[in-house]
């Protein structure tokens, strides 16, 4: 039952200002993002002024980050969620695919998040980042799943660009953040990608990706169980003792960032703990819960704390199952004293989880985490305590010092705003331009590999801890897509593959969308595994600006698009399904630079045989290497135009969905075939990079080269002038694959891409000499040492950062 | 607890911040041993039923202060000491490593003082220091003592070459004394040293992956049942588990069995490190 104390004094006159700048002014000076509009519509539905700490919950209830009140109406419009792979959709913290289902009968799922912790990481680089793996790893736990694998997005300023020397601040800070957490903790880095783009120079984007694993009969979800309807649950929060980090985290996400002001806003990043998570998490504390409550047949619900901390989680918690709550502050452990109400009910201290469990269930729960796993000797004042109750009237309701400081519509509190942006179209004005072939074509591509767009990845990744688990089939470097076998001695293999090219974001947004998608399932396509389901983080500028907006609708429409036209494989027909995702907006600083737009896409595939994976390394010379994917004149946006040109261009890659759903079809059962040896995706730098890549290896460890004829190479479209098509052959960027084929297979192979009613061809070989060689013809266009190759790509990143 | 020729019982010891129990309880299980996880706050006397131990990897107190060094004063810890002494084999795992070395087990010359550091990673070519800090990578290891010399490595042939994988930001083996790990060496207490694929022992980066001295890997006390290793073999217990690109010996078995999960199912090379614990403890008759 709500309890009877009496409404605290603390409220917010809303009535006193009548005038909306005004109270804009009152708004500011409490430290609130709330519009004039939303403060009013708290007070009416409150019928009264709100308490401050009803301020502050509501506050980050309604801001962008929790609520999507810009973006929801438009993801519901263009997103397939559902789908024959689907266990669960975007409902709760993170969405679940199915993996299998095994001898003994049970299903097993795959659940996945992807989020973004942007604005965190470009102020304090380090605690950012590793607060987001913090944060992502809570989402796949909560689900009662146990965490395989994580993987980073990261875009970045222009390394050699006005901002140079932060840019590298924060790339440097980053990646120790991301691996000083996800090592320590014990979760194995899956890959990632990597970008750099002036656009990102005043906001990095850091998204991350988790997966874990469980049987679909383990569930937990995030709401309190139907049964408190008849039975007593209490509210149990577990982990770190709360403190006032992060207070304001999730109104700080929803705003643009200012220079001035990110000395301020640091106080809103949270403070990560790696240490105490690998207590809860990893095979310890959590599981010895979860398994109490199996055998006990205790049914729970669970839910991480993140923005907005106690307030949103118990509030959606109970929300979710159709009830109240009552949450009492005096019972929560802190690590301060004299915490206001809203500091306790909102701050994001890490490490924190929700249960809701049934009452004489409680004592194992709190024995568990207090005395078994000792919570309080591993961090001070860290434990469980009960602080509060499922209540049976759809009330929100919080106490303190007795007073009730919150009294309100648990609805009201959790079902958000939203708002009807304008969208006002951008028009891209440059235009291709003329272009001439290269003087020299092997300079200009070791330009290329050595350029940060596509220099080997190693001087960072080598900081992530790809082993741990025992799980890693294929990983950051080797593969275009990183593959776990999760289920020991079975053998499903799950690969994950992320994307999202700005440059191509930049010049139409729609087809920022429709690649990011295309590009995402050809990688994990080309290890030969399935594309199954996907998550997608929006990354944005403000949509208060119409264009701003505009380039939101755009890229989700893109999105959705490509997911229907690029359908679930075993099922034509079906859309490949988004389960999770997150939007980010405001990733725009006061001066008005916003990121490119930013889709990025995360694809889980599932391969019923992990042993026919493949790698991008040539293995035996006389395999000869077939293109699949004609080449077209679609240089927009590629890295060639950027490092050559300095220009964009205009042409960028267009998915047409039945081309590439042959060539990404055709691709998996290639490989499922047996009949590939190795096989790369066609992206950065088009096919010659491509297969420079292939000659070293993923690890820089290839010792075969390739020899291919330019003139073999398909080209479709209108005819265009032979520099022209030279360069788009090379260097264009529409979607493909090269084949590492034994010469005995590859009438099976193109019979393959044939019936997918895709082009496929003969290009060339692999060969013992250690160079790449092009030809058009009889005539020789270029021969580049694989060593030279080699020094180029290995040494590009590192170059830029020092 | 050994019933009578019955499965033999480890102890894999669980701090908080350990993170490689579960893998390495399962590599030992494959080898044939029986393997139970232990956590840190029960009473040391427990350990006592055990045959023998691994301490595996992770960040054990948060790497807090050295890496290894809290745990290493941790009660159970303490109790393990005794039993090594008693001749139970021991094996330390990456911070497992740190611990023993901290614990002063390894090279264990004089009881219980810390002889050797694991220091911070420093890759080092051609005299120029290219790189520090954590490291993650396949490297390959030359056993550098005779097999029978050491419980873990009887079952490796002479001079054997085993590819294991690195994850680790202070595994470089150093000593303040001169000449103390060339003693070592000599008196077959180094027993894995870093190499290249065809088992040539080099110092430089990137055979040697962390500027360890003379490329050490893995270190022994005298009596050769504790050994101290970087490298991880529960993470190349599995034939799966060896990177397909892999140079050498390895890569070329992990390529030859592509497209046959029932091989890729069988034993890595890391295997047979569990197999010799397996082994020794067999009882005799």
């Amino acid at each position: 039952m709500p309890t009877g104390l009496p409404l605290t004094s603390r409220l917010f006159p809303v009535d006193r200002y009548p005038d909306d700048q005004a109270l804009a002014a009152a708004l500011g000076k409490e430290g609130v993002g709330l519009t004039p509009f939303e403060a009013r519509r708290i007070a009416t539905l409150l019928e009264r002024n709100p308490t401050l700490t009803e301020l502050h919950i509501f506050n980050a209830e309604w801001s962008e980050h929790c609520s999507y009140k810009s973006s929801r109406a438009t993801l519901k419009e263009f997103l397939p969620t559902e789908g024959p792979t689907v266990i669960q959709g975007p409902q709760e913290d993170a969405g679940i695919l199915l993996l299998c289902e095994t001898a003994d009968g049970d299903r097993w799922g795959i659940v996945i998040a992807h989020e973004s912790h942007n604005h965190p990481s470009q102020v304090l680089p380090t605690e950012g980042a590793a607060t987001g793996i913090g944060g992502i790893v809570r989402d796949v736990d909560c689900m009662g799943a146990h965490v395989i694998a994580a993987a980073d997005p990261l875009r970045f300023g222009d390394p050699r660009g006005e901002q140079a020397d932060r840019t590298r601040w924060i790339v440097a800070g980053v990646v120790d953040g991301i691996w000083q957490y996800s090592n320590a903790l014990g979760v194995p880095n899956l890959g990632g990608d990597v970008a750099f783009d002036a656009g990102y120079d005043d906001n990095c984007l850091v998204n991350v990706v988790a997966l874990g694993i469980l049987r679909e009969s383990e569930i937990i979800h995030s709401a309190a169980p139907a049964r408190a309807a008849r039975e007593h649950y209490d509210l149990i929060l577990v982990g770190k003792p709360t403190d006032d980090s992060g207070f304001g985290g999730a109104a700080f996400a929803s705003v643009t960032l200012d220079e001035e002001d990110q000395a301020f806003n640091r106080g809103a990043v949270q403070v990560p703990d790696p240490f105490l998570k690998n207590v809860l998490l990893m095979h310890k504390a959590n599981e010895a819960v979860r398994e109490a409550a199996r055998e006990a047949g205790a049914v729970v619900g669970m839910k991480d704390l993140g923005a907005a901390g106690i307030a949103c989680c118990s509030s959606e918690l109970c929300a979710s199952g159709g009830f109240g709550a009552e949450v009492r502050l005096d019972d929560v452990h802190v690590s301060l004293d004299g915490l206001l109400s809203e500091v306790i009910a909102v701050a994001e201290t890490q490490e924190r989880y929700l249960w809701a469990v049934p009452r004489w269930f409680t004592p194992t729960v709190l024995r568990i985490y207090n005395e078994d796993w000792e919570l309080p000797e591993i961090y001070e004042g860290a434990r469980a305590s009960v602080i509060g109750d499922v209540l049976t009237e759809p009330r929100y309701v919080v106490t303190h010092h007795g007073e009730t400081v919150c009294d309100a519509s648990i609805e009201d509190v959790t079902a958000g705003i939203a708002y009807d942006r304008e969208a006002r179209r951008r028009e891209w004005t440059e235009a291709e331009p003329e272009l001439r072939d290269p003087d020299d074509y092997g300079a200009a591509l070791l330009r290329l590999l050595a350029s940060p767009g596509i220099a080997s990845r190693e001087p960072l990744y080598r900081f992530y801890d790809t082993e741990v688990q025992g799980h890693a089939v294929l990983r950051s470097g080797e593969a275009d897509a990183g593959v776990l076998a999760p289920l020991p001695g079975e053998p499903w293999g799950v690969a994950l593959s992320v994307d999202g090219n700005p440059r191509y974001g930049r010049i139409d947004p729609y087809a920022g969308g429709t690649n990011a998608v295309a590009e995402a399932m050809r990688n994990v396509a080309a290890v030969g595994a399935t594309p199954v389901g996907m998550t997608d983080c929006l990354n944005f500028g403000n949509p208060e600006v119409p264009e701003a907006f505009w380039e939101f609708r755009e890229a989700v429409r893109g999105l959705g698009d490509a997911a229907r036209g690029l359908w679930l494989r075993d099922y034509p027909g079906r859309p490949t399904p988004f389960v999770s995702g997150n939007v980010s907006l405001y990733n725009q600083s006061a001066a008005g630079n916003a990121v490119a737009p930013s889709p990025i896409v995360a694809c889980l595939g599932v391969i019923d045989d992990y042993s026919r994976c493949v790698t991008l390394q040539l293995k035996t010379p006389g395999h000869l290497l077939v293109l699949a994917g004609a080449r077209r004149d679609e240089l927009g946006g590629s890295a060639w135009y950027e490092v050559e040109l300095g220009v964009h261009g205009a042409n960028v890659p267009r998915v047409d969905a039945e081309v590439e759903r042959g060539l990404i079809h055709g691709t998996i059962d290639a490989v499922a075939g047996g009949q590939v040896r190795s096989c790369h995706d066609i992206s950065n730098g088009g096919l010659l990079v491509t297969l420079a890549e292939m000659c070293m290896g993923g690890w820089g460890q290839g010792t075969c080269g390739a020899k291919v004829d330019l003139d073999r190479v398909a080209f479709a479209g209108e005819p265009v002038e032979p520099a022209r098509e030279r360069l788009a052959k090379l260097f264009g960027e529409t979607g493909g694959f090269v084949l590492e084929v034994e010469p005995a297979y590859v009438e099976d192979v193109l019979a393959v891409y044939r019936e997918r009613g895709a082009a496929a061809m003969v290009i060339g070989e692999v060969t013992a000499e250690a160079s790449l060689e092009v030809t058009a013809g009889a005539k020789p266009l270029l021969a580049v040492p694989l060593e030279a190759m080699q020094r180029a790509w290995g040494g590009g990143l590192s170059e830029a950062l020092q | 607890m050994t019933q009578n020729g019955g499965p033999l019982v480890v102890a894999v010891v669980q701090f908080p911040g350990s993170n490689c129990e579960a893998e390495t309880a399962q590599a030992l299980r494959a080898a044939g041993c029986r393997a139970e996880i232990f956590r840190w706050n029960r009473e040391p006397r427990e350990l006592d039923v055990f045959e023998a131990f691994v301490v595996g990897g992770g960040f054990s107190y948060q790497d807090r202060v050295r890496a290894g060094v809290i745990a290493a004063h941790e009660p159970i810890v303490g109790r393990l000491v005794g039993l090594a002494g008693e001749g139970r084999p021991v094996l330390g795992i990456c911070n497992g490593a740190q611990v023993l070395v901290e614990a002063g087990m390894v090279p264990g010359l004089a009881g219980g003082a810390v002889e050797v550091a694991l220091a911070p990673n420093r890759m080092t070519r051609d005299g120029v220091v290219v790189r520090r800090d954590y490291f993650c990578i396949w490297t390959h290891l030359r056993l550098g003592c005779a097999p029978e010399r050491c419980v873990f490595t009887r079952a490796f042939e002479r001079e054997a070459v085993a590819a294991l994988p690195i994850a680790h930001g202070e595994g470089r083996f150093l000593s303040r004394e001169p000449g103390l790990m060339e003693e070592l060496a000599a008196g077959g207490q180094v027993v894995w040293q870093y190499c290249d694929p065809d088992g040539s022992v080099r110092d430089e980066f990137p055979t040697n992956p962390n500027g360890s001295t003379l490329a050490i890997a893995g270190m022994s006390n005298p009596e050769g049942n504790v050994l101290a290793l970087m490298p991880h073999p529960e993470r190349a217990s599995w034939l799966r588990q060896v990177p397909q690109d892999l140079p050498g010996r390895y890569g070329a078995e992990r390529r030859a069995a592509q497209g046959d999960v029932r091989r890729l199912e069988s034993a890595g090379p890391g295997r047979k490190l569990f197999e010799s614990l397996a082994h020794a403890l067999q009882p005799v008759g």
